[in-house]
């Protein structure tokens, strides 16, 4: 009896004993912990560049891109005003994408590469730190740097922006020392696998670096220290030509939304814009006296066959329109399309620039027009309209829509006229900002609102005794939150700080009413 | 340690010990039991020899027979529930046989009844230390509700139960005693037959359509899912015990932190067996219909999503009562038929059991079916082994509408009532549309939502339970419980390619098979209770349970239909699919030593130590302990007991309460961008992840008077809730992350439950009963991790800016809003260029609650003869309900708020012009007329329609039956049922009771918001039973 009991006691107890490795099983079968570093590659590339879509959709409408015709409500009554949307997280997408999408996750790709060899993938780590850094404190000024990507903490102090430019240079620093090594295990095919924009080509990462770096040089033109000679350096160790322009390709995957051009006419996301009067003026010879021939190839044409026409947001609705302009009243940014080919980038397909030789080059251009260098201004100048004459004719094929090229006769014809490339003598920074806007329309939003900023929206060009943006009217009435001032950062997200880190958004003033028209370090002298 | 490995090993220390030989004779016992006040004979009595383990039960007869019984004085005992034990000391022969009767008398309601508790235990009222209230099966059946956690409202004190809306197979949650987490469950753990059972509402979160963040997700919105324990048929149903904290439920662990119901259901009895069958057929209709304007026509007539500030109607325009029309009488059917026996001494019993229930809706085409079928068997296969097995399969099929925003009733609301909304196709067959708008901007029309759209789930479910009872010692027994509960959930989703919710994506199919498996082994080691001294007795039990849960769903989502109408995954163009599984395994360690002093102090001591799988190791294993007493002063003062039985009790708990699966450490997941690649979730890691702890103290008292004729039962209690886990908390961003399960948060729930039971009268023919449950409960939320300012679910955040945001010194079932700003007086402040309130940018407080001030269930069943008629009203005071439904009207101009459109009005408050804080600030005089200003009612605060302080009186059930006379069917009676016939209430929408989100949201839920919901219907039902 006794030992049965035992017997039973004992079985009973046996059941207690190693229950560890019964319990082992929080390790999350839905997905991994690290991969290889190639995966991480994907969303960062992608959201770098889409990104700077979604926000663009909002810095559209301050740079007078587009206009939003849903006139009594938002994006056209806070944006469309130089405002912002109170409580929401519109035009935080960037914020989001360099601290989450990026975020932990180039922290670990880094780490995997460097154990691993992998300096070009490494290289590319430190331009992606480094270009989200450039995006974020050229929008919004103040931005967290020395404490980002930290999950210890839960508020955490802004840098100033002077701070996250210098920074942006450091980091390039790196990326040309890692993206200039051939040892390790460098394998083009191996990054290939994550990098679709330039296919694991490291020779190409590196002149991107050099550009990032023109771009970072290129904002400091109200500053004393601006230095001409230095962005013309970067610029030539950058892009040569349109072969090297970064573009982000959609794999077109129907059954992933982001795998589509937000632009597109399948998401459908710009059927409330319309092109702006502003656009049209500088395309359709109103500000540069002869008809450019990429208009017919980037807007929308009126639907009674009629001159081009855009929108003002000062237009009061459709109703202020002549019967005229309302018949000529422009279709969707892709033309009314439903699916598939729309104009210009505004395809399902159309590969998305991050920065190109064009722009560079416009870059260059400003950078020895200010040193006084006119014949290389005037060279750069030239070179880059050219060279987005080129970029216009490939994005309007990427989709495949093949609609009529611009010919060799029409390039020549348009950069032949002394309106558009003048004289030495006469060319003029006006020239330069137009033209570069022309060249960044619909995708180069955080440089050309940085451009217009510089020169705040409406300064005269000294040399024509007219604004350097010919006739850019801003928004009236302004946002009421405004008091007035015209718009000169995008707020802090709004569900990262302005529920968390208030603390610290108060430290820059973030909390004011007005803080959007706090003009950006930079832009002062 | 793998499960195989447990249960090998279980089976060997159960095949450890041969039969025992415990000293048998040839004596028998026989005899009749009988109801001390009817005498009339009562069956199902377990009829014991003290110090052995042989026995019998009673059969329908009354009558027992104990065989095998050693010659001598021997002492008998009888136990049943809700009954007085009863002893008698009968002397046997030897190979001869004596008789003793017994009279017992019912005792419900007092302290000698036994009642069932923790893991199983029967124990007598006496005895119980916690607070705990046991509601009959039968009484749960009659009220004829499909899913029988709707018939505990108002039943149970302290327990509440929120059903999401009035359709078939909608979830219902339950808490007991209040909401203290303020993003995890609040719901209780359900036992069935001494093992837990799965009452999972299915979170739209496992749908493929919710995979990295789409765009067409659901969020625990638009849809609903039934609540699993829905499963469980009401007829199957022999008791049900509420244990309403952790004091009474600590035993059970980690997952009764918010209490437990523990059900056990029927099993075959000794001559009330043979065949059984009954029926109901019920006729639903909607109670209150929404009202809307019939003054003023459509703005913007074709181009606008039906805005109604256009000019008057003109004279003699002809409208179309298409909202009346819209719904349906349901139409409700069941049939229960159970073959079930006992052999004659009941050492083998057995019950097969099956069932069809088919339900309709209110709203076309919405259903539920159901077919139970269950098996028990139960035998004593000799003097010291006892074997119970139970196998429960079940099927529901369930079809119900959208909710809320894309649901049928803001469509029928909104639609033009000057057009036919019934017609709503084209002749070409498909969507008629009224606009020019886009059609995903156009509200469906109600006819093609119901008749297009859908939201099906099936589900296959079998819970097998095998319990075995070894007796091989007199002073104690080993019970093991090895079960199963598996099954197959299977969810179709469909958004027809023509629809609002649909058509930008060309159609939207979600498919999703959840395969979920909980395997449960427990086993207790039980010692009697046994004379330590003259006055003390001490008794102890020991035990482990183990569980094993892992849910694993297979999901996919198609879209871009090819043929519109063909409903299948393979008609889409663009497909995603994703697989979520869900692991988590447990392991507790539990003991309880019980004393008593002459049997009126008792002591019990519980501990329990449980190893969790969701925790870091290094603190996944955590005890904690609970102590209870009960101390019968009516007893212990002879001279008190004369004329009350009294009873005080006392109990301290703490529990912890572990994360949900793979909450501390941040795994990669697909992205949806091009070329693939992997990237973090929206959670961040949290390597000090801990097990939080609820602390609880109850105090209470049992008090019966007059010959048990008026019993009272109160308890007051208080929990509070530490290093509590937060899920989803938000973080800057800087983090790398968005979201942050977290410790921190402190909340401290508190209350008082009062039942009162009475038998006004009681003579032969006429009796009449009363229960009266009150409940008064508070949760408050103290402190929140990292002092973050605010937590919210973001699954609430449904309508406009309203949520259920909380604060320290808020209630656990606040709500925060884009609330009116106001000066330091307390005046709304006046934008100087509108004339209009300024609103709060960010979510501020304002003080709605939606927390009940108090609760009052109130039962009366009045016996006549032979009929029988009983009713439940259910009464609530207090508590704000959101009636978004009507805000939707207003801004659309459909509300009749919105009739005095024409009427100039000055807002009162003051302006904000700089001067709105000095002691002058300057009264708003600026006029507006809302026909000319309509943001007046377009931008209207969301504040303006939570109603404050909602009170209801609800006719929940109320039933008359009547028993035939015996004849030619044993035990045939009759009744009619009204279900919901009577709502009275100050609440402006159709029906306080709902949720905006289903039961399966965390936290307060969106409880108390009401947007596109349908009420619960009123029904009427009648059957019969009769036995064969």
């Amino acid at each position: 009896m006794i030992k049965r009991r035992v017997v039973l006691i004992a079985g009973f107890v046996t059941l207690f004993g190693g229950c560890s490795d019964f319990l082992d099983v929080n390790t999350n079968p839905n997905g991994p912990e690290t991969v290889a570093s190639n995966v991480y590659l994907p969303p960062m590339l992608h959201w770098l560049v889409a990104g700077s879509q979604w926000d663009g959709r909002y810095i559209g409408l301050y740079t007078q891109e587009w206009v939003s015709t849903v006139v009594n409500a938002a994006p056209a009554t806070t944006f469309g005003r130089m405002g912002y949307d109170p409580g929401n997280d519109n035009s935080g997408q960037q914020w989001r994408d360099v601290y989450y999408t990026s975020g932990q996750n180039l922290v670990d790709m880094m780490r995997i590469a460097q154990a691993e060899e992998r300096w070009d993938i490494l290289g590319l780590g430190y331009i992606i730190k480094a270009w989200g850094w450039q995006q974020l404190a050229d929008l919004h000024g103040e931005i967290i740097v020395a404490e980002a990507i930290d999950q210890t903490k839960f508020t955490f102090k802004y840098d100033t922006q002077e701070y996250a430019f210098a920074e942006v240079r450091k980091l390039l620093d790196s990326a040309v020392v890692y993206l200039s090594r051939t040892d390790g295990v460098v394998d083009a095919a191996y990054m290939a696998r994550g990098d679709k924009i330039y296919n694991g080509d490291r020779l190409k990462w590196l002149k991107f670096a050099h550009g990032l770096r023109a771009i970072n040089l290129g904002h400091y033109t109200n500053k004393a220290s601006y230095d001409p000679a230095a962005v013309i350096a970067s610029v030539d160790l950058s892009f040569v030509g349109n072969a090297d322009d970064a573009l982000l390709q959609f794999e077109f995957n129907s059954a992933l939304n982001d795998a589509r051009n937000m632009q597109g006419p399948t998401r459908a996301n710009f059927g409330n814009y319309r092109q702006s009067a502003f656009v049209v003026d500088l395309m359709d010879g109103t500000v540069f006296g002869v008809p450019d021939p990429r208009i017919s190839r980037m807007l929308a044409p009126s639907p009674d066959g009629g001159p081009y026409q855009g929108l003002s947001p000062n237009d009061a609705g459709i109703g202020a329109l002549t019967p005229v302009a309302v018949a000529r009243r422009p279709a969707t940014p892709y033309n009314n399309a439903t699916a598939g080919a729309g104009l210009y980038l505004f395809d399902d397909r159309a590969r998305h620039p991050a920065m190109t030789y064009s722009q560079l080059q416009f870059i260059k251009a400003e950078a020895a027009f200010r040193m006084g260098n006119r014949t290389l201004a005037l060279a750069a100048y030239r070179n880059a309209i050219d060279a987005h004459i080129t970029f216009v004719n490939s994005r309007i094929t990427d989709g495949g829509q093949a609609p009529p090229p611009i010919t060799a006769a029409e390039r020549a014809a348009f950069l032949a006229a002394p309106t558009v490339v003048p004289t030495e003598a006469n060319l003029t920074l006006t020239h330069i900002l137009s033209q570069k806007y022309i060249a960044q329309w619909a995708w180069g939003h955080n440089e050309l609102w940085t451009d217009m900023r510089r020169v705040h929206y409406t300064d005269i060009d000294p040399a024509t005794g007219a604004q350097y943006y010919p006739g850019f009217v801003p928004v009236t009435p302004l946002y009421a939150a405004n008091g007035g001032k015209l718009v000169y950062r995008f707020r802090p997200r709004y569900n990262s700080e302005y529920i968390w880190n208030i603390p610290s958004l108060e430290e820059i003033g973030g909390t004011a009413l007005d803080y959007q028209t706090k003009p950006t370090w930079i832009i002062e002298p | 340690m793998k499960l195989h490995r447990v249960l090998s090993v279980l089976a060997l220390a159960m095949l450890a010990f041969p039969s025992l030989a415990v000293g048998q004779g040839t004596g028998i016992i026989r005899g009749r039991v009988t109801d001390a006040a009817t005498g009339a004979p009562v069956l199902g009595v377990q009829v014991r020899v003290e110090g052995t383990t042989i026995g019998a039960q009673t059969g329908q007869d009354g009558t027992y027979t104990i065989t095998g019984v050693a010659p001598g004085a021997r002492g008998v005992t009888t136990r049943r529930v809700g009954f007085a034990p009863g002893r008698a000391t009968v002397t046997v022969p030897d190979a001869g046989s004596a008789t003793q009767d017994f009279a017992l008398s019912m005792v419900a309601a007092t302290l000698n009844e036994v009642v069932v508790t923790a893991l199983g235990q029967t124990t007598s009222q006496r005895s119980l230390g916690t607070a705990q209230q046991s509601v009959r099966g039968a009484e749960i059946a009659e009220t004829q509700r499909e899913n029988f956690v709707n018939a505990l409202q108002g039943r149970v004190a302290g327990v509440e139960v929120t059903s999401s809306s009035g359709v078939p197979g909608a979830s219902s949650s339950i808490t007991i005693r209040g909401v203290s987490s303020i993003s995890g469950s609040n719901q209780p753990l359900f036992i069935i037959d001494g093992l837990p059972m799965d009452n999972k509402t299915q979170h739209t979160s496992v749908l493929a359509s919710s995979f990295g963040g789409s765009t067409y997700s659901f969020e625990n919105r638009g849809v609903d899912f039934t609540n699993r324990a829905a499963d469980l048929n009401p007829e199957d149903i022999e008791s049900l015990v509420v244990l309403k904290g952790p004091e009474a439920a600590v035993l059970y662990g980690i997952d009764a932190a918010n209490g437990a119901i523990v059900i056990t259901t029927k099993r075959g009895k000794a001559g009330v067996g043979g065949l059984e069958y009954n029926n109901s057929f019920r006729f639903e209709s909607v109670g209150k219909r929404p009202e809307v304007q019939q003054v003023y026509g459509p703005s913007a007539v074709g181009s606008s999503t039906f805005l109604y500030w256009g000019a008057p109607y003109a004279a003699g325009t002809e409208f179309f009562d298409n909202i009346d029309g819209f719904f349906n009488t349901a139409k409700t059917q069941k049939h229960n038929l159970t073959f079930s026996g006992a052999a004659v001494d009941n050492r083998i019993n057995y019950r097969l059991a099956t069932s069809l229930t088919q339900q309709g809706g209110v709203v076309p085409h919405d259903k539920y079916s159901r077919i139970n079928l269950t098996g028990a068997s139960q035998a004593q296969v000799n003097s010291w082994v006892n074997v119970d097995l139970s196998m429960g399969y079940t099927y529901a099929d369930n079809h119900q509408s959208f909710k809320g925003l894309g649901g049928p009733l803001i469509g029928l609301l909104v639609w033009p009532q000057t057009d036919q909304a019934n017609t709503y196709l084209t002749p070409g067959g498909t969507r008629r549309r009224l606009t020019t708008l886009n059609q995903g901007l156009e509200v469906d029309n109600p006819y093609f939502n119901v008749n297009k759209n859908f939201n099906a789930s099936k589900n296959n479910r079998i819970i097998a339970n095998l319990g075995l009872t070894f007796t091989p010692f007199s002073w104690g027994n080993l019970k093991t419980n090895i079960g199963t509960d598996t099954y197959t959930n299977q969810t179709e989703i469909l958004r027809h390619p023509e629809s609002t919710f649909g058509f930008s994506n060309n159609g939207i199919i979600d498919v999703a098979n959840d395969m979920t498996r909980s395997s449960n082994v427990q086993t207790v080691f039980n010692v009697h209770s046994r004379a330590l001294t003259n006055s003390i007795s001490i008794g102890a039990l020991v035990g482990n349970a183990i569980n094993d849960y892992k849910s694993t769903v297979d999901a996919s989502v198609g879209r871009d239909f090819l043929e519109p109408n063909f409903v299948s995954v393979n008609n889409t163009n663009a497909r995603t699919s994703a697989t979520r599984i869900s692991q988590r395994r447990l392991v507790g360690l539990f003991g309880r030593v019980s004393l008593d002093y002459k049997k009126y102090l008792y002591l019990n001591i519980d501990g329990r130590n449980d190893w969790t799988s969701t925790i870091p190791v290094e603190r996944n294993s955590f005890f904690y302990p609970g102590v209870s007493t009960s101390f019968v002063f009516s007893d212990a003062f002879p001279a008190i007991g004369n004329f009350m039985t009294g009873k005080i009790r006392a109990a301290y708990a703490e529990v912890g309460k572990d994360a949900r699966p793979y909450s501390y450490r941040p795994a990669l997941e697909f992205k949806t961008t091009s070329y693939g690649g992997y990237g973090y979730g929206f959670w961040g890691p949290n390597f000090a992840l801990s097990p939080e702890f609820a602390v609880s103290r109850e105090l209470g008292t049992e008090l019966t008077f007059l010959d048990n004729r008026l019993g009272i039962d109160a308890t007051i209690y208080r929990k509070q809730t530490r290093d509590q886990i937060v899920n989803d908390i938000r973080g800057s961003y800087a983090t790398g992350f968005i979201l942050f399960n977290l410790n921190g948060a402190v909340t401290r729930n508190q209350g008082v439950e009062l039942t009162l039971r009475g038998t006004p009268l009681l003579r032969d023919n006429l009796s009449w009963d009363i229960v009266a449950n009150y409940d008064r409960s508070k949760g408050t939320v103290l402190e929140l991790p990292n002092a973050l300012p605010e937590a919210y679910n973001s699954d609430t955040w449904l309508f406009g800016n309203v949520r259920n945001g909380t604060a320290p010194g808020l209630s656990t079932r606040s709500l925060t809003g884009w609330f009116y700003l106001r000066n330091q007086a307390g005046d709304l402040l006046i934008s100087p260029t509108t004339g209009l309130p300024l609103r709060a940018s960010t979510f501020i407080d304002r003080g709605y609650d939606r927390n009940p001030d108090y609760t009052v269930g109130l039962s009366n069943t009045l016996r006549y003869k032979r009929a029988t008629l009983s009713a439940l009203v259910d009464i609530r005071r207090g508590g704000d309900v959101f009636n978004a439904t009507e805000h939707f009207l207003t801004a659309r101009g459909l509300s009749m708020r919105t009739l005095d459109r024409n009427e100039p009005r000055v807002v009162e408050g003051v302006l904000q012009d700089g001067r709105e804080n000095t002691a002058n600030p300057t009264r708003n005089t600026i006029v507006v007329t809302p026909a000319v200003n309509t943001d007046y009612y377009l931008s209207i605060s969301e504040e303006l329609f939570i109603e404050k302080d909602i009170n209801w009186l609800r006719l929940r059930d109320i039933t008359l039956s009547y028993a035939l006379p015996e004849g030619r069917f044993k035990r045939a009676s009759l009744f009619i049922t009204g279900t919901d016939l009577l709502l009275l209430t100050n609440y402006s929408g159709m029906d306080p009771i709902v949720n905006g989100n289903t039961a399966a949201t965390g936290g307060s839920s969106a409880q108390g918001i009401d947007y596109g919901n349908f009420p619960i219907p009123r029904g009427f039902n009648f059957g019969l039973r009769m036995g064969f």
